[in-house]
């Protein structure tokens, strides 16, 4: 998965890059392996990406002055292999999910952009934006969220069935039309929040119109749950669903599963701190921060490497002592992927003097990798797929350990599993090849 | 009874069918600059006829009128007011509704319009500055100006206006080059043809909050209100899009689902004293439609955006047809001056009404222009829908679009839901017949929109009458280093 945005100004006195910079800034959680952008002016297509983090990338002032027009896209991606957005100098595509087949073929992974690409410039070529739109995602089976940008003039956006990845549109009213997976992004440039892009939503916006068309298949929403437990920000607000509100029910439901006298809740930053909010309200025990971060914010989960993720983690996490000495500790944190941070974490409360470090993990055991992006790695990285609960408390060195529970998931979130995409948590998919 | 009608869109359209189902059945006649299909099947029926001309040259109108010799004028859009056609009717004895040159001076200038409100301390007023130089005015936009609005400083059809919030220090550069760039426009370009007032842009504070127009009569003594209107401005679904002159309305009988009686009071309590004032400062009677763009804001509850000194369009169509009070009756009163003697009552129904337009509107009227066009109106009946007709011209028996809103859609529901369904229906009545596209909103009068709108008023309604209780209303105070505390009583 990847973080996108567009804008289209409706007037071309607007230099869009900027805006679509911080934009990406604002996306920068969701990938921070690459980062592009893409600008036109109706008379060329302007495209910069390259490996690195938004303010690295785009690091020359330059750079951005380049990148001229009054629309545009973006793309923060988590694959460093991704090269977004994808450009033939008359279209120009950002693209995350997966493809499995187009036209009833067989797509392999990182096949699917250029091909997403080359069928809508042909298309384009055949009809208007709408209709070309409509005839290239009525081919795919697969997850996708597309923005695209043509030479011509026009914005096409596009969202498939399952809604797995969130995206909503935005106003800057008068001005522009702004397109973003979270509704963070408009409050970081000013635009109001409009509407979701709804599920099997092909959706065009250029001078004339902003044109909209919904065909769906018969399914439910499959939105993706890792945006609720971890991916999404705080401020978001994803598929109506607030981000901050889901993680403070996380807390509690995780406090209704315990019973344990402890002096101190301690959520892991930055994810898991609604978390603890939310179990120390629960059960009245106090909750105190607990660790301070040294460098910039990195989300350490969704480093490619081992060396980077622990690097990440020990940077970002020395515990603060008073809070830990002698305490009695609940530790709680979004997930356990591989179980080397927690290890870790556990290890330097104990030598800050923690009495007990009982760990309590904000999301449903991960047993499964996510087959539509690097988010979540495959099985055999994965701690939950092989061990039990009691073997993990053993490895970790913790007192005690235990997941949220997938109902209690549920109804943080607010939504039946039926309506969500818990592929990581059950091994069971919305959507995946083609009759299987 | 004979009845001269000036203008040709939509609104006036309306104006014209209220007239004719008045139990007088008078014989009406219309100047405008096309020939509206709607308005010269309604005239001609009546006995009546449609002639194409200026509607602006108060010449021409008096002529006109002279060899009809109505029993009164009415006058639809603002620019005949602008260009004095009321006060030509007058003068040539002809009783008129409309206000005269001096009394639309409330509407043609957004300067003068503010001056007035800070001179006679009206509510709900805005800090603004005016312009005539492009130095002066990028000098004051580098200097102070943040979250503004743009406008020139008269009335040009609705166009021309900027919103730009800058709250975001990394994002200035780009929002000032885009201030100073249409700052620029407007003095440069967009103001050229006007020379009938000095001010030459407008930079008011930015405020946000949702919208709703207030319609009334004067005739110079009491002002009556419609029913509150809400317009939408933005050209496309979701509020995205260019500025028009507006879209589609809604209404919901004497209010808005999401505006209470108090604020509805405080919006005539302003609209009233606005009145006062202008016929103090003119020495005229304020004769016609007075309407009051309105905003709910944080700062001072009721804020005044800006005048119209007529019905506006589409929000005349909304309660035009829903009145039940004879249209003719209310003219009559008006002119006598005699509006406290009748009741001016309205059916107790929700209105949504739908602009429909070529692609094209509004920014690129060309390509919108000179396209043949035909309405279903078995559709129409089927659902009880009306149309009223706007910038189509008959030419040699076919329907041409002009570069505007083609059509505006009529719907009257017990809800809002319930017209905006009915509308929607309907829309696929109006075809142009060459291919070319037509566009319309969905979202307006949805139940997203509606709340939507209502957290809107939730939010300012929440501070504005926090303010009040504390006596902060109206109030800005801001400290600037090495000259202190200053305060801005508006």
């Amino acid at each position: 998965m990847a973080g996108q945005c567009g804008i289209f100004s409706f007037s071309d006195d607007w230099e869009v890059a900027r805006f679509l910079y911080y934009s990406l800034l604002s996306l920068q959680h969701r990938g921070a392996e690459t980062a592009g952008i893409v600008t036109s002016d109706e008379e060329s297509i302007y495209v910069y990406s390259k490996k690195g983090r938004v303010d690295d990338v785009f690091r020359d002032e330059e750079q951005i002055k380049t990148l001229k027009g009054w629309y545009g896209a973006g793309q923060v991606d988590l694959d460093h292999k991704s090269k977004l957005p994808f450009s033939n100098g008359e279209i120009s595509v950002c693209f995350s999910g997966r493809v499995f087949d187009y036209d009833g073929e067989k797509i392999d992974k990182y096949d699917d952009v250029q091909l997403i690409s080359e069928e809508i410039t042909k298309e384009y070529k055949k009809c208007d934006a709408i209709g070309c739109l409509n005839n290239v995602t009525e081919k795919i089976n697969g997850i996708y969220s597309i923005i695209a940008v043509t030479k011509s003039g026009d914005m096409l956006i596009a969202r498939d069935s399952y809604g797995v990845q969130p995206l909503c549109l935005g106003s800057l009213k008068f001005n522009f039309g702004v397109v973003s997976n979270e509704s963070a992004t408009l409050d970081v440039i000013g635009a109001d929040f409009t509407t979701d892009i709804e599920r099997g939503e092909n959706r065009i916006i250029n001078r004339y119109t902003v044109d909209k068309y919904v065909k769906r298949e018969n399914c439910n929403s499959a939105f993706c749950s890792f945006e609720y437990v971890y991916y999404a920000r705080l401020d978001s607000i994803i598929n109506g669903i607030s981000i901050y509100e889901c993680r403070r029910k996380i807390g509690c439901e995780l406090a209704k599963q315990d019973d344990i006298d402890a002096d101190v809740v301690i959520g892991v930053p930055e994810t898991a701190l609604p978390f603890g909010m939310g179990y120390s309200e629960e059960t009245g025990i106090p909750a105190h921060l607990g660790f301070v971060r040294t460098g910039i914010h990195v989300r350490s989960a969704i480093k490619p490497t081992q060396t980077e993720r622990l690097i990440g983690v020990q940077l970002k996490l020395n515990p603060i002592r008073t809070p830990v000495r002698g305490k009695k500790v609940i530790l709680i944190d979004d997930s356990v992927v591989r179980g080397t941070t927690m290890r870790n974490i556990v290890y330097t409360l104990r030598l800050r003097g923690a009495r007990e470090v009982h760990v309590r993990i904000g999301s449903p055991r991960i047993v499964s990798p996510c087959i539509y992006s690097d988010l979540v790695p495959v099985k055999d990285e994965l701690i939950a797929a092989d061990l039990t609960d009691e073997e993990i408390t053993e490895v970790i060195n913790a007192d005690s350990f235990s997941y949220l529970s997938l109902e209690g998931l549920e109804r943080s979130i607010g939504l039946s599993r039926d309506k969500l995409c818990a592929g990581c948590f059950t091994g069971e998919y919305p959507i995946s090849w083609n009759g299987e | 009874m004979k009845i001269l009608t000036i203008g040709n869109g939509s609104r006036e359209h309306s104006i014209v069918e209220s007239l004719a189902i008045s139990n007088i059945e008078p014989v009406i006649f219309n100047i405008g600059s096309l020939i509206n299909p709607g308005i010269l099947e309604l005239c001609e029926k009546s006995g009546g006829k449609v002639v194409r001309s200026d509607p602006n040259d108060p010449k021409k109108v008096v002529e006109i009128a002279e060899s009809i010799s109505p029993d009164f004028a009415i006058i639809g859009p603002e620019e005949p007011q602008f260009h004095g056609v009321p006060d030509a009717l007058l003068d040539a004895g002809i009783a008129t509704v409309g206000a005269t040159a001096n009394c639309s001076m409330i509407e043609r200038s957004k300067a003068w319009m503010r001056r007035l409100m800070f001179k006679y301390k009206i509510v709900g007023r805005l800090r603004f500055k005016s312009f005539t130089s492009v130095e002066e005015a990028i000098a004051y936009i580098n200097a102070y100006a943040e979250s503004i609005v743009l406008k020139p400083a008269r009335q040009s059809g609705g166009k021309g206006v900027r919103v730009i919030s800058d709250l975001q220090e990394y994002l200035k550069k780009e929002k000032r080059a885009v201030k100073e760039k249409h700052a620029k426009y407007l003095i440069e370009k967009h103001m050229k043809p006007y020379s009938d007032i000095d001010d030459k842009i407008l930079i008011e504070e930015k405020v946000s909050g949702t919208e709703y127009t207030l319609q009334c009569f004067s005739d110079g003594h009491s002002v009556i209100p419609t029913p509150l209107v809400q317009d939408n401005k933005p050209a496309f679904d979701g509020d995205l899009g260019p500025e028009t002159g507006g879209m589609g309305c809604c209404s919901y009988r004497d209010t808005l689902p999401f505006i209470t009686k108090e604020e509805v009071d405080d919006s005539l309590k302003i609209i009233k004293q606005s009145v006062d004032a202008i016929q103090k400062e003119t020495d005229e009677k304020y004769k016609g439609i007075i309407a009051g763009q309105m905003m709910l804001t944080s700062l001072w509850g009721p804020t005044l955006i800006e005048f119209y000194s007529r019905f506006g369009d589409p929000e005349g169509v909304n309660v035009l047809p829903i009145m039940k009070t004879d249209f003719v009756e209310v003219c009559e009163a008006i002119i006598s001056e005699k509006l406290n003697k009748i009741k001016i009552e309205f059916e107790d129904q929700a209105t949504v009404v739908k602009a429909i337009a070529p692609r094209g509107y509004p920014d690129y009227r060309d390509l919108a222009k000179g396209h043949p066009i035909s309405v279903d109106l078995k559709l129409l009946e089927k659902y009880g829908v009306r149309p009223y007709y706007g910038s189509i011209d008959v030419v040699n028996g076919s329907w041409i679009t002009g570069g505007s809103r083609s059509i505006e859609l009529f719907a009257k529901r017990d809800t809002i839901e319930e017209a905006n369904e009915a509308t929607e229906r309907c829309i696929p009545a109006a075809k142009l017949l060459d291919g070319h596209q037509l566009f319309h909103r969905s979202d307006i009068g949805s139940k997203e929109r509606l709340l939507v709108e209502a957290d809107k008023a939730n939010l300012a309604r929440e501070i504005y009458l926090y303010r009040k209780e504390h006596n902060l209303i109206g109030r800005k105070v801001d400290w600037i280093p090495l000259r202190g505390k200053i305060e801005y009583k508006g």
